[in-house]
């Protein structure tokens, strides 16, 4: 009896490097059952991002290009734009962390998205740099400590975190714009959907489609799994609301 | 053979761009290259060519880095202060091996400099602005025509041998106008059909990526590398000689200047001083063998730049002690004059030669 599918776009044999209770393997499972569902798997092209998911060519059975760090969006622009140009449909999209999307690489971000490019971005957002161990990063929480805010995230010494999905809703070239969350089965399922929904908006042509994941990071919050996600729940949703903050076809 | 026409430097590169196949252009304004984005804003929008006005060189570049990996001919250009901005993807797409054709039509630095003439960039150019052990071939245009000419050869060679390719040019050239042929494109097209992402149909998933956590994986792919680099030198060195058959005195000069110093030759060979031009138009790779073999024959090699002594280093390489290597040159500025050359090479002749 087989009770749990491994997605074909998911390599055989690849193990996730992870660390135990992060929420990186979760949303690219979720992206992989959507290539498969959606039959994308052939005309893929991804961007990968310096990061926790530096290596995701490793897990994902598409085409895939790394990026420089921040640069993902730029490298789509490229891709998806000289396919164009080869008369050629392909589907692009990127995936990255919350530094990597909106502090080293806001520029090219917002700006693919003001240009309606026709893409999709992830972005995997656990409020700190993780794959260099934790520092503050652009959505690390007020109070938060990290190892560059040893007293904790404080307005007049750090300043404010981004509301990265709020702020990518409010450019005109957007098609679509959530926040989403990994913490438990509901969420997980909404998160599939609304990834679902960016990819088809992508598809049918509309620009520019985004999606924040609020993920877990048990290693540098320094919480057990089960807290990490807890924390996300109780903590993180109330600084980060959960939803949908554009969407072409309701506005 | 196609009718001569009068164009810029600038133009007539973005002429020669469209005339091979570029279908991806990715640029940012900045003085002196910026007639080439607005040359190409207008024709590849009319032929559904990729254009983006980029936010920044940083995005131009790695929209360039992304558009390669599709196996699209991909173009950017700019000068000097934003040229470095680019180097990080330049590092990258020479690790992924990826064809991009970068112009850099060069502005005085350091920083910011101006727009004033100078042959500031060839360090960079040549030995790699970004990090890590790579190359990038870079070609050295001397006028209008051989703008269009190395243009071409520019993405034949990024293409052939999968790496980033940069045409190094003087602002003078960009700016000025001379008559020029824009012939057919005389190199075939290169077949990227074994490595390109276009999707993994019917055929294995593909990766490009410079990132490799193995040490020995990424020791063996360096390695590799620099026996692609070791090709690279043993083909493509190319030059041009002016009057070094019988010359006792070579002149050593890249881009306009050896224009320039094609006239000093003239000049020294009516006063009876067997003078001849060594330039080359690979800058890298640098053509070491050619010019050791001239200065086994001479006993003195002037090298000329608008810059500090750039080449100067490649010139001594090349010459080791097999001849005196003297230097004239100016950082940023008016270019040298004919008088001012004349005047400093008078003073290093009177060294060599007493009886001058
Ligand atoms: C230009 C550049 N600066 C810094 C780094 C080092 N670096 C690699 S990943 C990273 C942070 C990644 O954080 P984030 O994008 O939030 O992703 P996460 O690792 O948390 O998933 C940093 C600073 C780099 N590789 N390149």
């Amino acid at each position: 009896m087989q009770v749990f599918n491994i997605p074909r776009a998911i390599k055989q044999n690849s193990n996730f490097t992870f660390c135990p209770g992060c929420d990186h393997g979760v949303a690219i499972r979720l992206v992989a059952q959507i290539i498969d569902e959606l039959k994308l798997q052939e005309k893929t092209i991804a961007v990968a991002s310096s990061g926790c998911s530096v290596l995701l060519y490793d897990f994902l059975d598409v085409d895939c290009i790394e990026s420089p760090h921040g640069r993902a969006c730029a490298v789509a622009t490229g891709i998806k734009r000289a396919h164009r140009a080869l008369n050629n449909d392909r589907f692009v999209f990127t995936y990255q962390g919350d530094g990597d999307f909106a502090s080293i690489g806001l520029a090219e971000s917002m700006h693919s998205a003001l240009r309606g490019e026709n893409i999709t971005a992830i972005c995997i957002n656990n409020t700190n740099y993780g794959m260099t161990g934790g520092q503050l990063g652009p959505t690390t929480t007020m109070g938060q400590i990290t190892t560059t805010s040893p007293d904790g995230r404080n307005a007049h010494y750090h300043g404010f975190p981004i509301k990265t999905a709020e702020q990518i809703a409010l450019c005109e070239g957007t098609s679509f714009s959530a926040r989403a969350a990994l913490y438990d089965v509901k969420n997980i399922l909404s998160t599939k959907n609304i990834i679902k929904k960016a990819f088809q908006y992508q598809i049918e042509g509309l620009g520019f489609s985004f999606v924040e994941i609020l993920s877990s990071c048990p290693t540098n919050w320094k919480l057990s799994p089960k807290d990490s996600h807890l924390k996300i729940q109780n903590e993180l949703t109330k600084v980060y609301p959960l939803g949908i903050f554009k969407d072409v076809k309701n506005d | 053979m196609n009718k001569k026409e009068l164009l810029k430097g600038n133009i007539a590169i973005a002429k020669a761009a469209l005339n091979c196949g570029c279908k991806c252009y990715f640029g940012y304004p900045i003085t002196p290259q910026t007639e080439i984005g607005e040359f190409l804003s207008k024709e590849m929008q009319q032929r559904k060519l990729a254009y983006v006005c980029a936010e920044s060189e940083v995005a131009a570049i790695n929209m360039a880095l992304g558009a390669a990996s599709t196996g699209a001919k991909v173009m950017t250009s700019s000068s000097s202060c934003a040229v470095s901005l680019m180097q990080e993807a330049i590092s990258y797409a020479s690790s992924d091996e990826l064809p991009i054709v970068l112009i850099n039509v060069m502005r005085a630095g350091p920083g910011q400099g101006y727009i004033y003439p100078s042959q500031g960039d060839y360090n960079q150019a040549t030995t790699g602005g970004g990090n890590g052990d790579y190359r990038t071939i870079v070609l050295s245009p001397s006028n209008v025509q051989e703008c269009v000419d190395l243009t071409y050869k520019a993405f034949y060679l990024s293409q052939k041998y999968r790496n980033p390719t940069i045409l190094l040019v003087d602002g003078l050239l960009g700016q000025m106008a001379e008559p020029v042929e824009i012939n057919d494109n005389p190199y075939q097209e290169i077949d990227n059909s074994s490595w390109r992402l276009d999707g993994a149909n019917e055929r294995p998933s593909r990766n490009i990526h410079s990132l490799e956590p193995n040490q020995n994986k990424l020791n063996r792919h360096i390695i590799e590398l620099f026996k692609k680099y070791t090709i690279i030198e043993q083909n493509e060195c190319d030059y041009e000689e002016y009057m070094t058959q019988d010359a006792k005195v070579i002149l050593t000069a890249f881009g306009t200047m050896a224009r320039h110093a094609k006239a000093l030759c003239n000049y020294y060979r009516e006063k009876g001083i067997k003078m001849g031009l060594f330039r080359p138009k690979t800058l890298y790779p640098f053509p070491y063998k050619k010019l050791n073999e001239l200065s086994q024959k001479t006993n003195l090699i002037i090298d000329i730049e608008m810059n500090m002594g750039q080449m100067l280093k490649d010139v001594r390489l090349a010459v080791l002690s097999n001849a005196r290597v003297a230097f004239i040159g100016k950082p940023v500025g008016d270019w040298l004059t004919e008088e001012e050359m004349i005047k400093a090479a008078d003073n290093i002749l009177k060294e060599q030669y007493a009886s001058i």
